[in-house]
């Protein structure tokens, strides 16, 4: 065994034990990566489906997503935008680097996410007329241990909301967990967003009194979780508010998006 | 041949690397909320486990004891990110609920312990069989707990709706503390009490015994 | 002398080798509540008291009784007060039962007390039927004695529970509080934790839609509100004054968990119980030091977005469980720490811990249970560190 211990045959031991290794590790990495790239794009189209509630079971994926158009809103301007290219964009990414964001202040940051990304994603649905039928929308915001992101699906009146579903959350499973309780979802389709220009739609404490003037922009809040329901509340009135996709709302309704 | 079995079997509940030795805790804490991301899991640790002796036992002899324990690490890393990859590319869904855990098994205490303690002395046969044997010990520890986590926690067994739950108009309301980390302590505990119960030699000796009152004779 | 001439003909049959040896336990426990226990010291060193662990316990049980009588009247109160208001009315046995002998009235005593009653005692008698199947169940299965420590232990849970609580969960909270936070580590004497509070935390995390503290405890279907330390978190102490004053909330009109409302009736029973020597001074005093300190320090320092932070220390004494949980589960011998030292540092870490939770955590209105937890984990070692500084001063001495 002492001959194993000499430098030589360390460095011998060492250097080839890491060449093997680093090979089959990169080989796996390289040969893997399309089918991973695949994955991630698949997953993002299903909870995109899953928010317009157009998720079909047992038809590809794929299939169902050829009827929705991915197109880069420049939110400064609520203009459509060619300036970056919707396959590469990665929205999250954008949002952190100073050049490619703005800064928040305290007052226009409800949804305490502190950087605001210059472009977004938009999904459109298109009928067969071509006709826009509904509006898919990334948002996200902080609920009370995470951030919340998630899709929020408009009909083609801008005002309607269709779904709205979390993609990623951590919060407390039960309490703010319940965002994903299909139950409380089906309480989304319907309700309206704005009133008299404002954002007005927002979760309430307890539940919606149907017959109340508000009720069209009310959702029930979460039971035990007050903290993650505003968190959502304030989500959704950012980013369909001045600071969010507001502006491109206005354009896309007056037909200048 | 019964040596082979032996192996194999006796780190299932005789010598459980879990229950007994208390080693790799913390990813049985972490990815037991549901039977379908632990089986994941468990299929990953035994075959890093068992690859990882396989590979150290192949070259025991040609391993300078300076540098043992690198090299150790340095099979199992390659070995974890290969099975990382792997579940990416095959398995998305359950991947991205394991996020770091599948990475952290480099740095399970069972994987690194059976190399040293194991592969580094037997042939690779042996080493395989060896590792395998730890890895469904790991398992059955897991699957037991991860069984009344998902079955107490959200009423589903394998994402299958076993007891209808309340909030979608059944009548189990599920217990919330079972999705949280500190109810997989108290199963691993009640699951190391069952076992010992059953093995009483599992039992660790007394730290100490209560001495008897001394009466005033036998202290004068 | 005919009990004890009954008790002791049974004696044989109980011991070893008799026909009932396994239940040993049970005839030991009846025989002592009766009688003094007929084994004798042996040893040298020894002080006698009149006062044994059984009767301590009894003591305590007795203690928390002005807290559990004005709870079951407030239970009733409070859920009469929101059928007076929003309508409604209790079905099934109770409905039965409020319809025969009681009514919805909020301003007759008896309807009140009656409608309390409905709620708590099935609660206590599910704690003490379940807890005490464990218990009889460990002490015979390990040979030890059944231990009045669970008259406590049952009492203190049945009072903490929100009145509106399914009895399934109660049967669930105390086996849970029986099993994991005293039998397995030994039984009475030897567990770390307070049982009553270990299985009311099982509940708080198994179950926190209902048990949170959030949403507001009445035994009325459909009715939701807020409890007092909820409303402090949203809207500030001039939300809370708008809804009680400080008066109430001492008295204890207000909902909340049962035994936890009246800070009046805790204070009566604590009384006794320091008194008595059976609570610690110094950890009653810690507690509530500790709480005055950090919630002073939070008036002074101020927060524009956290509105709890101006709540004053009164406040904090007469809301939630905190008086409750200062003098009858931070006081429990077994739990707390044991020297002098310990028992003020033990006492003041709950205090802040309990006013850091509720002020700072944003999803846990209450803290003073959680609080109890974590000071029951510290106090072997504070201990250890009084009792190691004490050896260190002697040595010196010495030397």
């Amino acid at each position: 065994m002492s001959s194993n211990d000499g430098i030589k045959k360390t460095l011998i031991v060492a250097f080839s034990l890491c060449i093997v290794c680093s090979v089959v590790v990169s080989t796996a990495a390289v040969v893997l990566k399309p089918t991973q790239e695949a994955n991630k794009t698949l997953d993002r189209k299903r909870n995109i489906l899953a928010a317009a509630g157009m998720l079909e079971e047992g038809v590809s994926i794929d299939k169902q997503f050829e009827q929705v158009e991915t197109r880069i809103v420049d939110l400064r301007t609520g203009k459509y935008s060619d300036a970056v290219d919707p396959k590469s964009y990665d929205q999250r990414k954008a949002s952190k680097d100073p050049s490619t964001s703005k800064t928040l202040s305290q007052d226009e940051d409800i949804a305490k996410i502190k950087r605001r990304a210059d472009f977004a994603e938009v999904y459109l649905v298109n009928d067969e007329q071509g006709e826009l039928d509904k509006i898919i929308l990334p948002v996200h915001g902080y609920g009370l241990w995470s951030t919340l992101y998630g899709f929020m699906a408009l009909e083609s009146d801008l005002n309607t909301v269709v779904g709205l579903g979390f993609a990623e959350h951590g919060e407390t499973p039960g309490l703010g967990g319940e965002v994903d309780n299909p139950s409380w979802k089906a309480k989304w389709p319907g309700k309206k967003v704005y009133k008299d220009g404002d954002v007005e739609l927002g979760l309430i404490k307890g539940t919606v009194d149907p017959s109340s003037a508000n009720a069209e922009w009310q959702v029930d809040g979460l039971s035990g979780a007050t903290l993650t329901s505003n968190g959502v509340s304030n989500l959704v009135q950012f980013w369909l508010g001045e600071q969010g996709y507001q502006p491109f709302i206005e354009n896309l309704k007056a037909g200048e998006a | 041949m019964s040596e082979m079995k032996e192996t194999l079997t006796q780190p299932i509940l005789r010598n459980n690397p879990i229950a007994l030795q208390i080693l790799g805790i913390c990813s049985a804490l972490a990815v037991t909320t549901s039977l379908q991301v632990t089986v994941v899991m468990c299929i990953a640790l035994t075959s890093v486990t068992a690859f990882s002796n396989l590979f150290v036992s192949c070259i025991r002899k040609h391993i300078p004891g300076s540098i043992r324990i690198i090299v150790q690490m340095i099979i199992i890393a390659s070995l974890v990110i290969v099975v990382d990859q792997v579940l990416k590319a095959y398995a998305f869904e359950i991947s991205k609920q394991l996020s770091v855990f599948v990475g952290l098994i480099i740095t399970n205490c069972i994987v690194m312990g059976r190399a040293e303690a194991f592969a580094m002395k037997n042939p690779p046969l042996p080493s395989f069989v060896d590792g395998i044997g730890n890895g469904l010990g790991y398992s059955v520890v897991l699957l037991v707990v991860a069984f009344f986590r998902e079955l107490f926690g959200a009423g589903k067994l394998f994402g299958y709706q076993v007891l209808p739950v309340v909030t979608e108009g059944g009548w189990y309301n599920p217990n919330g503390l079972m999705l949280l980390a500190p109810s997989a302590f108290f199963l691993i505990g009640l699951f190391i009490w069952a076992l010992r119960s059953w093995d009483k030699s599992q039992v660790e000796a007394p730290d100490y015994k209560m001495a008897k009152h001394t009466a005033v004779e036998e202290a004068a | 002398m005919g009990l004890r001439k009954i008790l002791d003909n049974m004696e044989h049959h109980f011991q070893d080798g008799g026909r009932y040896q396994n239940w040993y336990a049970l005839y030991e426990a009846v025989d002592t509540i009766f009688y003094s226990p007929g084994s004798v010291t042996k040893s040298n060193a020894h002080v006698r008291d009149g006062v044994d662990l059984k009767r301590i316990m009894i003591t305590v049980w007795f203690c928390a009784f002005p807290a559990m009588f004005y709870g079951m009247y407030n239970l009733g109160f409070q859920a009469n007060d929101v059928i007076a208001a929003h309508g409604g009315a209790v079905d099934g046995w109770r409905g039965a039962l409020i319809g025969l002998f009681g009514g919805y009235d909020a301003g007759s005593l008896w309807d009140c007390f009656f409608f309390g009653a409905l709620y708590f005692l099935p609660i206590y008698l599910v704690t003490f039927a379940v807890g005490g199947f464990w218990e009889v169940l460990f002490a015979m299965k390990r040979g030890h004695e059944v231990n009045e420590g669970f008259f406590v232990t049952s009492i203190l849970f049945a009072l903490t529970c929100p009145p509106d609580i399914p009895l399934w969960q109660v049967a669930l909270g105390i086996s849970f509080g029986v099993v994991i936070g005293k039998e397995v580590f030994g039984g009475t004497g030897k567990n770390f934790l307070n049982p009553a509070l270990t299985g009311r935390a099982f509940l708080y995390f198994a179950y926190p839609a209902s048990m949170s503290g959030d949403a507001v405890w009445t035994a009325v279907d459909g009715y939701t509100g807020a409890t007092p330390l909820s409303v402090v978190a949203s809207g500030g102490m001039p939300a809370l004054q708008e809804q009680w004053t400080w008066m109430d909330a001492f008295l204890g009109n207000l909902p909340g968990s049962i035994g936890e409302t009246s800070t009046l009736a805790i204070l009566i029973g604590g009384a006794v119980l320091l008194m008595m020597r059976i609570a610690a001074w110094r950890i009653v005093a810690g507690v509530f030091l500790g709480m005055v300190a950090l919630s002073t320090l939070f008036n002074l320092v101020g927060s524009d977005t956290n509105p709890a932070f101006a709540m004053p220390w009164y406040w904090h004494l007469v809301t939630g469980g905190f008086a409750f949980g200062m003098m009858f589960m931070a006081t429990d011998p077994v739990s707390a720490a044991m020297t002098n030292g310990g028992k003020w540092a033990y006492g003041i870490l709950i205090g802040l811990m309990a006013v850091l939770i509720r002020v700072m955590n944003p999803a846990f209105p209450e803290g003073i249970m959680l609080a109890i937890l974590f000071g029951n984990i510290f106090a072997p070692l504070t201990d250890h560190f009084v009792i190691q500084a004490n050896i260190k001063r002697r040595l010196a001495r010495v030397q």
